[in-house]
């Protein structure tokens, strides 16, 4: 039963991997910008969220309100300036890198760099569980769980269903063939841009909810958020989701099984020999 | 294709590349001079930071003391806490007379938590600045780093934090928060004996231990040294069963795994040698199994986020070297009690979130008296004389009282640290009986 509860756990949590992975996916396979302010935005999510919920006494699952409109503008906004300055995949690399560091000397300089968590009153969610039979789910990370279910589905439904979204695929696949039939790819990136920071809003609330936060959190997250996007294939949603929960599962069982000091080692090797075998990513269709 | 033209792209990549060297530059390049000599120093300000109360304010060239902080990066919540008390005691001091007559500045270069920079910092410290004094980094491994730099210049280096007392060999090092040179056999004796008092002792222990090297010497002892005592061992002879073992790395965040092994294992006390807010996490994550947590210990916690988890967080136990309790400020009188209150005014204007002057900042307070200390006992800004002094005269430190320094002992004098509790919804000292503001309670009081 104990494996069983870690197994449930580590999946839950790795709902939270994966819609903070999503947004990361998305812009990497469909605009070839690999964009690592992304982390900071989930950071600063995780900081407002913070802010709105024990200054101004906003619940913080409402917090979403505010942060996801003003997430999505920064999202939109910051790829409307990577596509401005025609960045490569590289350079965006580089780019990003050095605007995460920035927000993060920010939220350094505006919260401070200590510990900063919500306290019991403004954040009950934080110890309470849903029991089922012998069998609890956290509430931060089965909130985490549902909301990617959420946007994981809504994602990939605007993709497969919607013009914008058959649009943003033609894209990723032939730049040239898709502006010759008249897509802008610059409104659409904003778009996506934007639609990664709301993801982001969602993530960093989920973060604050189960978490104490400081400024250099993302540096924690880099390791398996990387691990879930590859894993799951660039630019696959519902791979994101699967590898997201795969990995969770799996870290959590190791964890009991054996001890969370050799959880690292097992699953990063797991995935070194995973990516071996399918060098796109384990939810990727083989090519014939 | 991509038909922006070249120039473009070259800013671009330009622009990128700024970036990236100013992240890896950022707050080391320019260091933050600590100038404080006031306009003239009150009869009233004689508060003991170790220097002679004097009427004239300092005057003549700047005693100039470099040090490094951890200002961003893992180390930064606490190193913050040391550049407020670092700052708040060089304004004393120059208030009060300054140091020999003249002004002292500090000079603080941000390390970025990183071992590696706090090697090259302090070499350009006393190679390129010409700095007259150094003071210690903040945090074991940083310390390590600046000691190695500090023995080969043959600099007197007081340090606040480090607790691998066998690794800090060099003898003009001087701790200011003492575990005894033995830590793995200090802390869990205590904290044993101290559970031991209640109505109701446990009986069975769990330790959850990070792998970080501070929190894993207290559980495990010097590795390449089996018959090293360690809490666990002491456990063990001080008739405590061990019902489990968990080890987890640094870093972790997934703390359902060890919640889960602790609520099989039933203890009457868990041992989490630990860092930062990981108690935090650990509860957190029992409380979500509906497990209630028994009697916890948290070796290095950060104070704020404990306090925080309300109820969860009642009776939760840690080390302390200083707590600014009513009881205890009464046993130090009116001048530590000043000191607190300008820590905790200059804390909140920082926007620190818990902003007590509490065992780290009572680690930097006594680095600095101890650099003072020496360097009016030598009469001259002279390595070899301060370190001399110091082994000669020891420090007669504000919170800590007349200490000693023994190179055989590494400079680790007898430890005063005690055990501090939650109750009601506050850092209490509880342990010993004669520095205890109130008396230690089982979980559920």
């Amino acid at each position: 039963m104990t494996v069983l509860q870690a197994a449930i756990s580590g999946a839950l949590a790795g709902g939270l991997y994966a819609l903070m992975a999503v947004g990361l996916s998305l812009t990497w396979g469909m605009l070839r910008v690999i964009n690592l302010t992304h982390f900071g935005l989930i950071l600063v999510g995780g900081y407002l969220t913070f802010e709105l919920a024990t200054n101004v006494g906003i619940n913080p699952l409402l917090t979403l309100v505010v942060t996801v409109p003003v997430l999505f503008v920064a999202g939109a906004a910051l790829q409307w300036a990577f596509d401005r300055f025609g960045l490569t995949e590289f350079n965006s690399l580089l780019v990003s890198f050095g605007l995460l560091i920035a927000t993060i000397q920010v939220v350094s300089n505006v919260w401070s760099a200590d510990f900063q968590r919500m306290s019991a009153d403004v954040n009950p969610y934080a110890t309470q569980s849903l029991r089922l039979g012998p069998l609890v789910f956290p509430a931060p990370t089965l909130l985490a769980f549902l909301a990617a279910l959420a946007i994981v589905g809504g994602a990939h439904l605007w993709l497969q269903r919607t013009y914008p979204g058959r649009a943003l695929r033609a894209f990723a696949q032939d730049r040239t063939i898709a502006a010759a039939f008249g897509i802008d790819h610059v409104r659409l990136g904003a778009l996506l841009g934007g639609a990664a920071g709301a993801s982001a809003a969602v993530a960093g609330m989920l973060v604050a909810v189960d978490r104490p936060l400081t400024p250099s959190t993302p540096f924690e997250w880099f390791g398996i958020v990387f691990a879930v996007v590859i894993l799951g294939g660039i630019g696959n949603t519902v791979g994101t989701l699967a590898a997201g929960l795969l990995v969770g599962a799996l870290s959590g069982v190791v964890a009991t099984v054996w001890s969370p000091a050799t959880s690292p080692l097992v699953i990063f090797s797991l995935i070194i020999v995973a990516l071996l075998v399918r060098p796109r990513g384990l939810f990727v269709r083989r090519v014939t | 294709m991509n038909k922006r033209p070249s120039w473009v792209r070259a800013a671009a990549a330009i622009a990128g590349a700024a970036l990236v060297v100013a992240a890896c530059n950022q707050g080391s390049a320019s260091p933050t001079p600590t100038t404080a000599p006031p306009a003239s120093p009150s009869a009233t300000e004689t508060a003991d930071t170790g220097a002679s109360p004097s009427p004239v304010a300092p005057s003549g060239e700047p005693i100039v003391v470099g040090s490094t902080l951890s200002l961003t990066g893992a180390f930064a919540a606490t190193g913050a806490i040391h550049q407020i008390a670092g700052e708040q005691f060089v304004e004393r001091l120059n208030a009060n007379g300054g140091l020999l007559g003249r002004p002292v500045e500090w000079t603080v270069l941000d390390d970025e938590s990183d071992q590696a920079r706090v090697s090259q910092l302090y070499e350009r410290l006393i190679s390129q600045d010409g700095v007259d004094l150094i003071m210690g980094p903040y945090a074991t491994p940083n310390i390590l780093s600046a000691m190695a730099v500090a023995e080969r210049h043959g600099f007197v280096l007081p340090q606040h934090t480090a607790v691998l007392a066998p690794l800090l060999t060099y003898s003009c090092q001087f701790p200011a928060w003492s575990i005894g040179p033995e830590p793995n056999v200090y802390v869990p004796t205590q904290l044993y004996e101290a559970v031991a008092s209640l109505p109701e002792p446990p009986q069975t222990v769990a330790f959850a231990t990070n792998q970080n090297g501070s929190t894993d010497f207290v559980t495990r002892g010097l590795p390449d040294d089996e018959n090293d005592p360690d809490a666990r061992s002491i456990a063990t002879e001080m008739g405590l069963e061990i019902v489990a073992d968990i080890q987890y790395p640094p870093g972790t965040t997934e703390w359902a795994p060890i919640a889960s092994q602790l609520q099989e294992a039933d203890p009457d006390l868990i041992v989490n040698n630990s860092l930062g807010v990981d108690t935090v996490g650990l509860i957190q994550a029992m409380r979500q199994l509906n497990y209630d947590p028994p009697l916890t210990f948290s070796l290095f916690p950060a104070p704020g986020p404990l306090l925080g988890l309300g109820d969860d967080g009642e009776g939760v136990l840690s080390v302390s070297i200083f707590e600014p309790n009513d009881a205890i400020l009464d046993q130090y009188g009116p001048e530590v009690a000043e000191v607190v209150e300008e820590f905790q005014t200059a804390a909140e204007a920082a926007g620190l979130p818990y902003t007590a002057f509490e065992t780290q900042a009572t680690a930097s307070w006594n680095a600095w008296e101890i650099l003072v200390q020496g360097v009016e006992a030598a009469g001259d800004v002279d390595h070899e004389a301060i370190c001399d002094a110091l082994h000669a005269n020891g420090a007669d430190l504000t919170f800590s009282g007349q200490v000693t320094f023994d190179p055989a002992q590494n400079n680790f004098w007898p430890s005063n640290q005690g055990l501090k509790q939650i109750q009601d919804g506050d850092w209490v000292m509880v342990w010993p009986d004669d520095r205890a503001a109130a008396t230690i309670q089982p979980v559920g009081n």
